[in-house]
């Protein structure tokens, strides 16, 4: 009895051991990193974003007076939810299509991950040239088909401009929706789509009869990734925008780079990331006990 | 077990030890030198590796990285590298951002650095970051901006702002060609409608009488006047389709094409067509004032910079003595097409022709920016307002009014 004590003693100190290295590392560049914004949110900080006074919420209650920072909150969340929206919908469609038997069926899987195995930088650069306005391959494409001769600037008006960096965003996104949702289709049993056949079900109740309610899990941690990556997506926006036209393409997270980083106001770009930080938190928190319900343990 | 968690642990230890005492070892043999090199236009990567690798054949005891670094995004590469607290030895920087990295107390006085010969063989008028008696950075690149026409479209060189509209009407109508290149996507500042401003004679800022800066003046009536022209020219269709989405980078390239009668420009207009293979012979003039004004165009000056929490100042000063020789600073100079810094380079042959000419005529009646705290957020609130006026969503009275009342509150709040 005493040794199997030891014996269970010395498991311990040694998963501890084994932990450390990776509980110091993530205490070093996460957790640090994450008290330290909501600190600065706190304080009047140096261009340095060096903590200077204690301001209570001050820099909070400042923040939100602006209509500025209202504006690209409620850009956030409409870009996020078109984005999202859109993605999974096409995601779905793209995967039930790709669940059928067909040939070249192997090739259109893999030709449909490049956009996912691409890097966004790499992504968002290739995009700004098809959308340039002069040489660009989209405008290129409406002239010589005659569709019009002055195709829209795209990167340069505002709705358009949000248009076009949330469509790089969903082709960018399409993919991983699009395998995640496939490898969940396939593993619904056959016997319940044969049983439904046997019963004279026709497609659309197969869908929502069977495989949504199957593939329930899958679509959830899918759309809830989708829109945290969504939501933080800076590359797309930076590249192709920066924000611009007049600030008409600024959502939250290029918001704090500009106010951090380009503004050295760290306080407000602290405040912001808090905000973003709190809305994530609260949206993942509401979303799992909506699409599980309270007693369901599954997660 | 307690073998296997000791032995986990002295491993650790061993690791980081060797990790540490392998650094240091390093560091005793090489000082290491980092340069945000800026990307100008015209400047080319195999002078960047050779001038990295001569000074190295020279002092080998010195590791030196040349990063180059696009010009738009060099401010927020560099603010970055400073609040983390890991700096270059040395970055180009406008010259206009030495106030706030001296707020900052992120740079020291390059002039301890830098031997007496390298001081003075500089033009003591280029040595515009001089802020409380001392030098902060070494001019660079330092040149006004002038006009280019492109005489393939045109050889009328106006005397007035209004003239140039009117022939950039002309090329429009009679060719199929643009009148004039203006940019409508902000890039690094606000030079596009500084252009306007200074040539309708209006200012940023209006100025106490201590020097100091006061309140902005951008809603005045040269401002708005400044900004209708802007917002006329692209009206008329005398810009390019697509100017709202091109930044400089995107838009001059049009002018290089040949598909433009004129451009606003630096001076590395030469050479950057002469890497785009421009086949139209070009005039090199002042950018005019609007009637009734003198021709004041925009100076920049762009300074090198030594940042403090940098490990390796003294070799950083080595460098700058060694890329301050002819050999190395005026064939830059050549390259990116600004007039010498240096009074040996100026001498020189290359930079006595039709270009240089007009660059030194141009500095005459020129207008920096204004060298002050929190221009960045500044010049991102006038280009707001500029955008809003080309897009046809405020007059350029009301973006104007709106952006001098937030540019106020702002600096009220620094």
């Amino acid at each position: 009895m005493k040794n199997r004590i030891l014996y269970k003693a010395d498991e311990v100190r040694l998963a501890y051991a084994l932990l450390t290295p990776a509980l110091l590392f993530l205490a070093v560049f996460m957790f640090y990193p994450i008290i330290y914004v909501f600190l600065m949110a706190f304080f009047r900080t140096n261009k340095l974003g060096q903590l200077k006074d204690w301001v209570g919420l001050k820099n909070f209650i400042k923040m939100m007076s602006q209509k500025e920072f209202w504006a690209v909150a409620l850009r956030s969340l409409s870009w996020t939810v078109i984005a999202v929206t859109v993605k999974t919908v096409l995601g779905m469609t793209i995967a039930l299509c790709l669940n059928q038997k067909f040939r070249g069926r192997k090739i259109m899987r893999m030709l449909f991950i490049i956009p996912w195995a691409s890097s966004v930088p790499i992504s968002a650069m290739l995009w700004k040239w098809v959308y340039d306005s002069e040489f660009g391959l989209l405008n290129q494409t409406l002239r010589n088909l005659g569709i019009t001769q002055s195709p829209p600037v795209w990167l340069g008006l505002p709705g358009w401009s949000f248009v076009s960096t949330i469509w790089v965003d969903i082709w960018i996104g399409i993919p991983f929706m699009a395998l995640v949702f496939l490898a969940g289709i396939q593993s619904v049993s056959q016997d319940l789509y044969d049983s439904a056949y046997v019963d004279g079900v026709n497609s659309w109740e197969k869908f929502t009869k069977i495989t949504l309610p199957s593939i329930k899990q899958i679509l959830f941690i899918a759309t809830l990734l989708s829109s945290l990556w969504t939501f933080n997506d800076f590359n797309t926006i930076y590249i192709l925008t920066k924000g611009g036209p007049a600030g008409k393409t600024h959502i939250l997270i290029t918001s704090i780079y500009t106010n951090g980083f380009e503004w050295l106001k760290f306080s407000n770009a602290a405040v912001m990331a808090v905000f973003t930080f709190v809305i994530l938190l609260s949206f993942s928190l509401f979303y799992a006990r909506q699409f599980f319900g309270k007693g369901d343990e599954s997660l | 077990m307690k073998r296997i968690v000791l032995s986990l642990f002295a491993l650790l230890a061993l690791t980081g030890m060797l990790f540490i005492t392998g650094c240091k070892k390093k560091e005793a043999e090489k000082s290491s030198v980092t340069v945000f090199w800026a990307l100008y236009d015209g400047l080319t990567e195999d002078y960047r590796m050779d001038l990295q690798n001569a000074f190295m054949a020279e002092y080998p005891d010195v590791q030196l990285d040349i990063v180059p670094v696009p010009w738009d995004q060099l401010y927020d590469k560099l603010t970055t590298s400073i609040a983390g607290g890991n700096p270059p030895e040395l970055s180009i920087i406008g010259t206009r951002w030495a106030l706030e990295l001296l707020d900052m107390d992120a740079i020291v006085p390059i002039e301890d650095y830098v031997s007496d010969t390298t001081l003075n063989n500089i033009f003591d008028g280029t040595k515009e970051a001089v802020i409380n008696g001392k030098l902060w950075g070494l001019p660079v690149a330092a040149g006004a901006r002038i006009l280019t026409v492109n005489n393939s479209l045109t050889n009328v060189v106006p005397k007035t702002m209004e003239e140039m509209k009117a022939e950039a009407q002309r090329i429009v109508k009679d060719t199929d060609s643009y009148g004039i290149i203006m940019p409508g996507k902000k890039h690094t500042e606000l030079t596009d409608f500084a252009y306007y401003l200074y040539a309708a004679g209006g200012d940023f800022f209006e100025m106490n009488a201590d020097g100091s800066y006061g309140k902005c003046i951008v809603n005045n009536a040269a401002g708005v006047k400044a900004l209708e022209f802007m917002v006329s020219l692209a009206k008329e269709g005398l810009v390019p389709d697509g100017y709202l989405s091109q930044s400089r980078m995107e838009a001059h390239p049009v002018f290089y094409s040949g598909d433009a009668g004129y451009v606003m420009i630096g001076a590395w207009v030469k050479s950057a067509m002469e890497q785009a293979g421009s086949d139209f012979k070009a005039t090199y003039a002042q950018i005019p004032g609007f009637a009734g004004h003198p021709s004041t165009p925009l100076v920049i000056t762009d300074s090198i910079a030594m940042f403090k929490d940098a490990d390796s100042l003294d070799a950083a000063g080595k460098f700058i003595d060694f890329f301050y020789q002819d050999k190395w600073k005026a064939k830059f100079d050549e390259l990116i097409g600004f007039p010498p810094v240096t009074k040996s380079a100026a001498k020189l042959p290359q930079f006595q022709n039709d270009l240089y000419k007009a660059l030194n005529e141009a500095a005459g009646g020129a207008k920096p920016w204004p060298l002050m705290n929190g221009f960045a957020e500044t010049t991102d609130i006038i280009w707001d307002a500029v955008s809003f006026a080309l897009l046809g969503e405020k007059t350029p009275q009301q973006a104007l009014d709106d952006a001098a009342k937030k540019v106020d509150e702002m600096r009220a709040d620094l």
